[in-house]
């Protein structure tokens, strides 16, 4: 094993010196005796999306992982960490396909997913980064590059890889960006011309007030215990004592909690919910047949809805049956299609109003087609039950994420390395001209863009033209893994000329890559990070605990020897080195705070690895509205809650009219349609023991659940059964759309036609060809790739029918894992 | 102290009125000459002995207060070790303002003697006052004291930073003075010291110096109560960031301001917009005054199809103290922009302003600014911001 100070000196000697200049190899010491190679034994802490941990580091080696002492719920997946730094999916060197490095922007792209890759030098790889940014630059225009999507990248601010990428890449030219995300694409486009703000990321009232006053909690398609697990700082699963709370408040019969979903959830079972099914994807009969109850019964909340909404006769029409369709929503209509029968529905509409309830939403509800509706729809219920903005009543879209709830302290948190250029900094190629094309498409649209270019589609009220994209560059993202149906994006993915990617394992995008750089793990830099993404409890040191691995290097380093091609690296860093700007964006923090909240000095702080902010004061969301609608509107276009949008309906979208409606989904188990060839409805939600696809590789970790290698599919005894499928056998799952093999598990907690497959298992298919079997088990080689409507183009991942069978004959190895094939 | 001075100006008074007797006008006019020699030289002495730094410090209140910031600052330590001590930016370099400096700290030497600023509280109380003093001083002699080690002339561009270069090349050809921009390049500045965003101080600080004339149009730069009557005692509500207004009538160091723009009929009709149909704030009145007629006139309702609400022009006239208005709206967007971009990247690429409309944005930012340290009146001015460059107003958007 190298240690850092054979590294120096071997770079010292080499080109590498002259290139990064003394600054790099004279001034990184940070503290003392914390950045130098690691004494034998030494504890440190650092942090990651999964909470902060301590790790003893032994002989240059992570021996041992705890998690940190102040983390009172830490979740299971510590103990895969070890294993996300030390697993043979890791890349070790730069990397470049085959072909590719052969032929370049000519070569024969039938092979790209074959996985077979030439071992290259860093120098070389640089370079032809460099070449391939150039001429794409001039042979065509920022329209042909494509690198603003980017995803969940690894802890830290200052070592962000989505802002090194962005920013080096942009010192270089113009290029393509992306609007909105794959997990609440729908959501947040939707709920600013309703409720006037994305809601989806923001903080929500404060558990603490939640569990005094909700009579009722409904987690809607929502699964906290198990997503509450990551977060998008470093997490510090403070919101978890909060569901043990709510268990002994159910457990005293104080508080009712139900969990509307198809499934019995991992949080219903903890905190002994009540179940109520309903049928996959018909949330908006449901609601609407709430919705007729709260108004014929008189039950809604007349005041509220005159006070602070508007357009709510209109909607009303539909519900009657006076408008549009003609059909009332009845609850006996709403049963017929959602599954829970027409009284159930009724007492359940009694219950929420005569109670103060809060309403729970998961995301999953909003990605599937028609993913506006849902929301909106929820929205509209909360606003007849009239209690939005009370302490423990209303509605949030983000109680399960990055421990919302969780009141925040007030400080300030670190800031990051710069995404943008800085002010007076102009691209090499400055270029805006994009072709008639736009500049801007909606994420989950790209794949479209690549199939069509010079296509028109609309969103969000406006028309977006597809730009003819021929190289991309991802780092710290794997869109091989969030993107939907695999076998599509492999044939679009054949359109590319060339496509980079910078990352630290060896994930189904590398599989897919021309050209491969070998980033580190965050375990193996220095950095800070804010304690906790919305309760702000802290600054934690990130020491690094072990040099990089094999030949990998920080983005930093990675992008400022890509910039240092143009002459531009001592722009790009600011002619600082890791160690000081560490220093600068802890001592911006701490000047931020100043008179507010004591920060030690950097080396104390970095010393004791962690400042500690108080909790903050507990707070209601939406209060501010109810209390004075006109100093605090909401953001949509009137200030009120729109439950009829003008905007929406100018907008003339067949798919998303002026209210929240019922659509019908191109694909629907229980009786809809496509069900009667794929009986199956395979939910693709998060994960319960990765990150989307982070730390699926980590070898150890993934056999703690994996069925004979392979990731599970849950299912009910029913469905096993008449199949021929016993717990543990590997099944084959399908649609017209692809192929894979999963690892059976049967479970009571799943209905009759749903099954899951956790999404990020890592696709691994038999070869390059388009419709190849995947070994491993991604869902999304099975999911379609539609938009959810006109308005948002989100993805429509969980509207999706599937069969399966019990998989006969020899098993083909898994694919996923274990890096390239060198040649 | 006061006596001890005075005995001393009346002996020499008595020995100087007394006429020559026994010496020779030859003697008296050489002796004069020599003496003045001495004295020339004596005076020159004397006056660059209180030209030092250790003369400046020898004063615990500059010892203590302005002396300690220098210290933090590239002006006191540095890569090359040029350092600028006090006299180098406070005291004219060229001898007969040096002289007329000198004499105007007569009044430093009365501060001294009656204790003005010798406790931390009075210092703090006055440093407004002070920095006002040395920026009027700057500004008259255009940054002079700067420029005898900065020259515009000898600033190689590229070897600038991007961003300092984006600022000061602009600057060397219009010769702007060096203060206009670097307040607070050595010192603290008055206000901010918690709270504001020191961007945001700069701009406020600029604000404080500006004089304002009839008739002409100011934006203001932060949100400031307004006033029924000129001795503002009856607020009549607050301006929002960026609020234009025009100046109608000015009394000592108050205004009364036009305002014109439109509200909502729904509601108490408390909040103005800039524009018909557009959610960006201009003011915010209080209950009584925003109902009161003689304050405010309403043009006619109109209905705005987006949303089926009628919105209503208002004008309104209203008192306010003067150093809070701006007559070029830019430089407080080129704030806003700055703490934009730097403060919505940390997590993702932040839009551009105008990928959204006037009326979008309050969601998106609404939505996404817990993540960012920005305090509420900060959000405010970066919301508003982005709604004057979203698509409705930028050029050549979707």
């Amino acid at each position: 094993m190298t240690t850092r100070r054979d590294l120096l000196k071997g770079a010292a000697a080499g080109v590498a010196a002259g290139l990064l200049g003394p600054s790099l190899l004279t001034k990184t010491a940070l503290a003392q005796g914390t950045v130098e190679p690691a004494a034998d034994g030494v504890w440190k802490i650092t942090g990651s999306h999964w909470g902060a941990i301590r790790a003893r580091v032994d002989r240059g080696k992570v021996a041992e992982v705890v998690p940190f002492e102040d983390d009172q719920n830490p979740t299971d997946m510590y103990k895969g960490i070890h294993g996300l730094i030390y697993n043979p999916s890791r890349i070790k060197y730069p990397m470049a396909r085959v072909d590719w490095l052969k032929n370049r922007k000519n070569s024969d792209r039938t092979q790209r997913g074959d996985n077979r890759f030439v071992r290259i030098t860093w120098d070389q790889a640089l370079d032809l980064f460099y070449e391939e940014l150039e001429r794409v630059q001039t042979e065509y225009g920022p329209w042909a590059l494509y690198a603003g999507h980017t995803g969940w990248r690894q802890t830290g601010q200052f070592h962000s890889c989505t802002n090194h990428m962005n920013r080096a890449v942009s010192m270089h030219g113009n290029y393509v960006k992306k609007v909105a995300d794959y997990s609440t694409g729908a959501g947040q486009t939707m709920l600013p011309y309703t409720l006037g703000s994305t809601e989806v990321y923001s903080q929500g009232t404060s558990w603490p007030l939640i569990l005094d006053n909700a009579k009722v909690i409904v987690f809607w398609a929502n699964d906290p215990k198990k997503n509450l697990q990551v977060g998008w700082t470093c997490e510090t699963h403070g919101s978890m004592k909060y569901l043990d709370e709510l268990r002994d408040k159910v457990a005293a019969g104080e508080i009712r909690v139900i969990s509307v979903d198809p499934v019995k959830t991992k949080t219903a079972n903890h905190v002994g919910a009540e179940h109520l099914y309903l049928n996959p994807q018909t949330d908006v009969p449901f609601m609407l047949g709430i919705a007729h109850t709260l108004y014929n019964e008189g039950l809604y909340d007349k005041d509220f809805i005159g006070t602070y909404t508007l357009g709510f006769d209109d909607f009303i029409q539909y519900v009657q049956g006076k408008a549009d369709d003609g059909i009332e929503k009845t609850p006996e209509w709403a049963a017929n299609i959602c599954g829970v029968d027409a009284d159930t529905i009724r007492a359940f509409a009694r219950l929420m109003a005569a109670n103060r309830t809060q309403l729970v939403y998961g995301w999953a509800l909003q990605r599937q087609q028609h993913g506006e509706q849902p929301y909106w729809m929820a929205a509209v219920l909360a606003s007849m039950l009239g209690q939005i903005g009370l302490p423990g009543g209303g509605i949030s879209y983000s109680h399960h994420y990055s421990g919302v709830g969780v009141p925040t302290s007030g400080a300030a948190m670190p800031g990051a390395f710069p995404l943008n250029l800085d002010l007076g900094m102009y691209p090499e190629h400055d270029s805006e001209n994009f072709n008639g094309a736009s500049r801007v498409i909606p994420v989950a649209r790209w794949v479209d863009c690549l199939l069509n270019p010079g296509e028109q589609i609309n969103h969000n009220g406006n028309k977006v033209t597809f730009p003819d994209i021929k190289m991309c560059v991802f780092t710290g993202c794997n869109p091989f893994h969030h993107h939907q149906d695999h076998n599509r994006m492999r044939e679009a993915f054949r359109k590319l000329e060339t496509v980079v990617t910078v990352d630290y394992s060896w994930n189904a995008t590398c599989r897919h890559s021309d050209l491969v750089l070998p980033a580190c793990t965050q375990f193996e830099r220095n950095d800070i990070d804010g304690y906790g993404a919305y309760s702000n409890s802290g600054v934690l040191a990130m020491h690094q605990l072990v040099d990089p691995l094999f030949q990998s290097k920080t983005d930093f380093e990675i992008f400022t020897e890509l910039t240092h091609r143009f002459g531009r690296n001592k722009e790009y860093t600011r002619d600082m080195d890791e160690g000081q700007w560490l220093r600068f964006l802890y001592g911006e923090c701490k000047k931020a705070n100043e008179g507010k909240f004591d920060m030690p000095e950097f080396d104390q702080f970095w010393e004791e690895g962690i400042v500690r902010f108080p909790e903050g004061k507990p707070w209601v969301r939406h209060a501010d509205f109810r209390k004075d609608p006109e100093l605090n509107a909401l953001g949509t276009p009137s200030g009120f809650i729109e439950i009829t949008s003008r905007r929406i309906e100018g907008y003339g979208y067949d798919d998303c009219g002026p209210y929240p409606k019922w659509f019908e989904k191109a694909e629907r188990s229980h009786g809809g349609p496509g069900s009667d060839k794929h009986p199956l409805w395979l939910q693709s939600c998060h994960p319960d023991q990765r990150l989307h696809s982070q730390m699926c590789e980590s070898d150890e970790y993934r056999e703690t659940y994996a069925v004979q290698g392979r990731e599970p599919i849950y299912m009910s005894p029913e469905d096993a059964a008449a199949r021929g499928i016993a717990d543990g056998d590997v099944v084959r799952v399908f649609n017209d759309r692809g192929q894979l093999l999963a690892g059976a598990r049967v479970s009571d907690n799943y209905p009759q036609g749903v099954v899951r497959i956790h999404e990020g298992a890592w696709y691994g298919p038999v070869d390059a060809s388009i419709g190849a079997l995947d070994t491993y088990g991604d869902p999304n080689t099975l999911t379609m790739d539609v938009g959810t409507s006109q308005l948002a183009q989100a993805t429509s991942a969980n509207t999706c029918l599937v069969e399966m069978e019990k998989f006969e004959g020899p098993l083909p190895p898994v694919t996923s894992f274990g890096g390239p094939t060198e040649v | 102290m006061i006596t001890k001075l005075k005995n001393l100006a009346l002996s020499f008074w008595r020995v100087m009125s007394k006429p020559a007797t026994k010496i020779s006008l030859g003697v008296l006019a050489f002796g004069g000459f020599l003496t003045g020699i001495v004295f020339w030289g004596g005076f020159n002495t004397a006056m660059e002995m209180t030209n030092t730094e250790q003369f400046c410090i020898g004063c615990h209140e500059m010892r203590d207060n302005v002396y300690v910031e220098l210290q933090d600052t590239i002006h006191y330590t540095n890569r090359t070790g040029v350092r600028a001590t006090c006299p180098d930016c406070h005291v004219p370099h060229n001898w007969s303002h040096k002289v007329a400096r000198k004499m105007q700290a007569s009044k430093e030497v009365f501060g001294w003697v009656f204790g003005t600023i010798n406790t931390k509280e009075k210092f703090e109380a006055k440093r407004l006052e002070l920095a006002q003093h040395e920026w009027a001083r700057f500004a008259a002699n255009n940054s002079l004291e700067c420029r005898s080690c900065h020259n515009y002339d000898s600033m190689d561009w590229e070897k600038m930073s991007p961003a300092a270069k984006f600022y000061m090349q602009p600057a060397s050809e219009r010769n702007v003075g060096c203060i206009e921009c670097h307040k607070g390049i050595a010192h603290h500045l008055p206000i901010n010291d918690s709270g504001v965003n020191p961007i945001l101080a700069k701009v406020e600080q600029g604000a404080t110096s500006q004089t304002l004339e009839e008739g002409k149009q100011y934006f203001v730069v932060k949100p400031i109560a307004i006033y029924e009557d000129e001795d503002l005692t009856k607020q009549a509500g607050t301006l929002s960031y960026a609020a234009p207004v025009k100046v109608i009538e000015k009394k000592d160091d108050k205004v009364k301001l036009q305002l014109k723009g439109w509200r909502k009929d729904k509601g108490f009709g408390r909040v103005y917009h800039s524009d018909f149909g557009k959610n960006i704030r201009v003011a915010v009145m209080e209950k009584d005054p925003a109902q009161n007629p003689d304050l405010i006139s309403v043009g006619l309702s109109q209905n705005d199809p987006a949303t089926g609400l009628d919105w209503s022009e208002v004008t309104v006239e209203f008192w306010a103290k003067e150093g809070a208005f701006i007559p070029d709206v830019a430089t407080l967007w080129n704030a806003a922009g700055e703490i934009y971009s730097s403060n919505c990247s940390t997590c993702h690429a932040q839009p551009d302003p105008a990928h959204f409309d006037a009326n979008s944005w309050p969601a998106q930012f609404n939505g996404m600014v817990g993540f960012t340290s920005m305090d509420p009146s900060t959000q405010a001015l970066v919301l508003t911001y982005l709604q004057l460059h979203s698509s409705d107003y930028a050029e050549g958007t979707h």
